[in-house]
């Protein structure tokens, strides 16, 4: 892959971006291929990713509309069956319907927090890494002090402030992961800014942002897109963490909120498996593609225990 | 000793920075609790009180000036609610979320060390290529779910164990030893505990079991086998020492990202330690409470990395001669 | 009086790929009281024999056959508790890389003291005496036997590493390449510090390198090893003098003297042959300079030369005149 940069860099060919990106997605698919981990964990993505864009087909009801049964009594705590495939919550919303539509507000969550920390990361490790002198060492300040922020207790307490609403925990999440993929970056940065190849950019004339995105950015695109793929889990995690809180979003229907609506309308000492268990079920399938998919999960989450 | 002042030296700047932070996040946020103050149903009196213990009227670097004298000499302010210091009712709650987190933790690397070291030692075998799969989807699981299904089985199904707080109604004891000793209290203990531990041995587990592996292809491992020593002293002596040394400096890390971390199962649990303390004060709008919870997870999130890093130093004789070498 | 005495021994590594031949029909004596030098380039299954005589070999490795004869006894039909029983108390190990073979969380003294301990039957006290007179033994300190390993220097590693394997007065030490990881003058060093004190305490020492001036510096017998199999056997002087396998010939080119560093050193153009494969005819016909035909095509035994020296070459009666051509660095420069 090098080699080929090279070469065009020698010729003074231009090289886009776009290319590049795309040989570095087939470039960790096909890596992800030999692995039976993650093709188990990209199969688990594939088919929430089918659920989330089909969820009006799949959904037999509205998640959020009271259902009544047919004497017109309120349907509610009804236990599974064929009406209702996992039952009703207490009011008598339909908590198959739910789980389906909850899969979309997971996936949104999870894409756009992973696609905004691996961006972000990205970024600052490139900038750090190639610039290096007084910018990284205060980027690098700036990452030790995002990283030493208790990280829930962070985003309980920015979401109530920031009030109720899904983008706002995005928003934390970013705000506290993005070092994890910063520093990996900023050292696979340090690296490749002295081959030949960059050099040779370099010699030739083209300019600092030219280097930085066309030469070295393609070629840490699958870093960015593993760290990414943990964010996705993180940032579900997160999400249900704060919604089960009660400083989630009431008007849209995520796991986590179903796990509080259950919590508090005691589907506990009832007994309602069929209530709390499938939201928790979902989350873990999520979670864990993300750790099989990327097997350098505790590298990731625990950075410091590598030093 | 020049290494150790740049730690420490390093760990303050974090923990200003952090306390910075805070300030800035209290007082300039949109919704923040001040606004929520100034036009509430508070007596006029209150107000000016609290007013000009925070210097809440004058401008904001003034206010950060008084913000760190007042941090400094440990003065965390009243709670808007319970009109008592936060610092009294932050030491209330403290021993309860220590005990949980240092019960929960020496359980789960208890359990993790052992499994960890028992997978290695039956390396490529079924038994450890169902456990790892099996150990991640575990990790995977939310806390407070767990907490949730256990609670479900064990509190109301089965109805073996209380379903909550951290002791009956009524009880009383002559000393906070005795209450953490009692039968009651552990009783009210073993589910939030298991609840962590069921996530938390993740971490050693896998920790352990990847250091074995490697460890056990270390030389002095092949050496020790060559010598005639028994496995026991191959194993415990060479090759656990050795991977030991990081689970070690993660469970110091962990006291440190538990603390916080509990939040939600000392919610599920209505276990009332920090955690649960810090959500009610951010629902409620209780500034000065919220701020200090917050502040005292932080520090002890930064003291335990710090340790972390020392304690490696000590117990890593490649680390701590470096500078002597 | 042979202490020691392996024939046609076979040792197979398993891999996904296949079986790997890393050893195949291996003999040599080990005379009591002596230094044998096991040489060859790496990959030619030397190691794979050290450690087969420990008896502690890696997972993927299996014994296929062959015997090896200490004092009467074959090692490879012992049972577990008898071999341990040998460990270190008869067959003592000096491994290549000292520095990963000390436990790096132990004090180098603790060290010593644990197989005095646990293998000697030495209290503590008695232990810690042995552990100074060890120390002194090998030229060391005592003073830093306090001292953690990565605090040591490479030498002195290896000197540690010395005294560990003579701690229970061994019969046999095997010391896979002691030298390879220090420079020249270190080297000599510890050469001389290993054949003073195997002359002292009459050990026979299998010393395994790929560097043929350690042989000719410390060794009194040599076998050269060539892709699993022996080449060349004899006592040193003479395999050193009058080389009959063109392998032997070549090697001794490759190396500089260990005394003097005069003389241009010739590679020998090539790699070894893939272990997995089957052979036909000697292995090493594809890179030798004298190779004719019916080399490719059947191989042969490794066969008296003169009395004690014997050679796997088909042109053995040739060897003066091939020795005279061999000395020509042009014979082994391929075009």
């Amino acid at each position: 892959m090098p080699a080929s940069l090279e070469q065009a860099a020698r010729r003074g060919e231009s090289l886009t971006l776009w290319p590049r990106v795309r040989e570095a997605a087939v470039a960790l698919l096909r890596q992800t291929g030999r692995d039976p981990f993650a093709v188990v964990g990209v199969t688990i993505y594939a088919a929430f990713a089918v659920i989330a864009l089909l969820a009006d087909v799949i959904a037999t009801h509205d998640p959020l509309e009271i259902q009544f049964l047919a004497s017109g009594k309120l349907a509610a705590n009804q236990r599974p069956g064929a009406a209702f495939l996992l039952g009703t919550t207490s009011l008598g919303r339909d908590i198959f319907s739910q789980l389906v539509y909850g899969t979309r507000s997971a996936l949104f969550v999870g894409l756009s927090a992973a696609t905004v920390v691996a961006s972000l990361g990205t970024l600052v490790g490139l900038v750090a890494g190639y610039f290096g002198g007084r910018i990284d060492a205060a980027l690098m300040r700036i990452a030790d002090i995002a990283l030493s922020l208790p990280f829930l207790p962070f985003v309980i307490v920015l979401s109530a402030f920031l009030g109720p609403s899904i983008y706002n925990v995005i928003v934390a999440v970013a705000l506290l992961l993005w070092p994890n993929t910063g520093r990996v970056i900023r050292s696979q940065v340090l690296s490749l800014r002295e081959r030949a190849y960059v050099e040779a950019a370099r010699v030739t004339g083209a300019s600092t942002w030219r280097i930085l995105f066309v030469h070295i950015a393609p070629n840490i695109l699958p870093l960015s897109f593993l760290y990414g793929s943990i964010a996705i889990g993180w940032a579900i995690l997160t999400e249900a963490s704060v919604s089960f809180l009660g400083f989630g979003s009431s008007d849209v229907v995520s796991w986590g909120y179903m796990l509080q609506d259950a919590f508090t309308s005691q589907a506990l000492s009832r007994g309602q498996y069929n209530w709390f268990v499938p939201p928790g079920l979902c989350i873990v399938l999520v979670v864990v593609a993300g750790f099989f998919i990327s097997r350098g999960y505790e590298e990731v989450f625990f950075p410091k225990l590598r030093d | 000793m020049r290494q150790f002042l740049e730690r420490v030296l390093h760990t303050l700047l974090v923990l200003w920075a952090v306390v910075t932070i805070l300030f800035l996040m209290f007082r300039l946020m949109p919704g923040s609790p001040l606004a929520a103050y100034l036009n509430d149903n508070l007596s006029e009196e209150q107000q000016q009180l609290i007013l000009q213990q925070f210097g809440l009227d004058r401008p904001l670097y003034e206010q950060y000036v008084i913000y760190l004298a007042n941090l400094a000499r440990g003065e965390l302010g009243v709670s808007f609610f319970q009109r008592r210091p936060v610092v009294d009712i932050l030491m209330e709650a403290f021993p309860n979320t220590i005990v949980l987190t240092l019960a929960s933790l020496v359980v789960a690397y208890i359990f993790g060390v052992i499994a960890g070291a028992f997978l290695a030692w039956r390396r490529d075998t079924w038994i450890e290529k169902t456990a790892v799969p099996i150990v991640l989807a575990v990790r995977a699981a939310p806390e407070f779910w767990v907490g949730m299904v256990l609670l479900a089985v064990f509190g109301f199904g089965l109805g073996w164990l209380p379903s909550g707080g951290t002791n009956s109604p009524g009880a009383a004891y002559d000393s906070e030893i005795e209450r953490f000793l009692s039968l009651d209290f552990l009783r009210h203990l073993a589910l939030p505990m298991l609840t962590l531990a069921v996530y938390l041995q993740g971490l050693p587990l896998l920790l352990m079991r990847s250091n074995m592996l490697e460890v056990m292809h270390d030389e002095f491992v092949t050496m020790a086998r060559m010598k005639g020593l028994s496995e026991w002293s191959i194993v415990i002596r060479h090759a656990a020492r050795n991977a030991l040394l990081p689970v070690l400096t993660a469970f110091t890390i962990g006291v440190g990202i538990s603390v916080g971390g509990n939040v939600v199962v000392e919610v599920v649990f209505s276990w009332p330690g920090i955690g649960r303390l810090l959500v009610r004060a951010v629902s409620s709008l209780d500034y000065p409470l919220a701020q200090g919870a917050f502040l005292l997870i932080a520090l002890v999130f930064i003291t335990m990395n710090f340790i972390a890093d020392m304690l490696y130093v000590l117990l890593d004789p490649r680390v701590s001669h470096a500078r002597v070498a | 009086m042979s202490l020691l005495s392996i024939s046609d021994l076979r040792v197979h590594y398993r891999a996904e790929s296949g079986l790997t031949r890393a050893v195949d029909g291996v003999s040599f004596e080990v005379p009591e009281g002596q230094i044998v030098g096991l040489v060859g380039e790496s990959g030619c299954g030397k190691t794979t024999v050290a450690r087969a005589i420990t008896g502690v070999m890696p997972q993927n490795a299996v014994i296929a056959g062959g015997r090896i004869v200490y004092r009467d006894r074959n090692l490879l039909e012992l049972s577990r508790p008898e071999a341990k029983a040998l460990r270190w108390r008869e067959i003592a190990f000096i491994p290549q890389s000292a520095m990963n073979s000390l436990d790096p969380v132990y004090r180098v003294g603790a060290q010593v003291e644990e197989v005095l301990i646990a293998r000697g039957g030495h209290d503590r006290r008695r232990a810690a005496a042995r552990a100074v007179e060890l120390f002194e033994m090998v030229g060391l300190d005592p003073g830093r036997l306090r001292d953690y390993p990565h605090q040591f220097s490479g030498g002195m590693r290896q000197r540690a590493a010395i005294a560990i394997a003579l701690a229970l007065n061994p019969k046999l030490v095997i010391a896979d390449e002691p030298v390879t990881a220090l420079d020249v003058i270190v080297q000599r060093q510890v050469l001389d510090t290993i054949k003073t004190l195997q002359a002292r305490f009459q050990i026979s020492v299998v010393l395994v390198t790929h560097d043929i001036s350690v042989v000719a510096y410390a060794c009194d017998q040599v076998v050269v090893m060539y892709a699993g199999q022996v080449v060349e056997s004899g006592p040193a002087a003479a395999v050193l003098d009058r080389p009959v396998h063109p392998y032997t010939m070549g090697l001794y080119n490759a190396f500089p003297d260990m005394q003097s560093s005069a003389g241009m050193l010739v590679p020998i153009d090539g790699s070894p042959p893939d272990l997995s494969q089957p052979f036909a005819g000697c292995r090493f016909a594809p890179r030798c300079p004298f190779a004719r035909d019916d080399c490719r095509l059947s191989g042969v035994e490794n066969r008296p030369c003169e009395p004690g020296h014997s050679a796997a070459c088909v042109r053995a009666a040739e060897a003066h005149q091939l020795r005279a051509a061999a000395r020509e660095p042009a014979t082994w420069l391929r075009s």
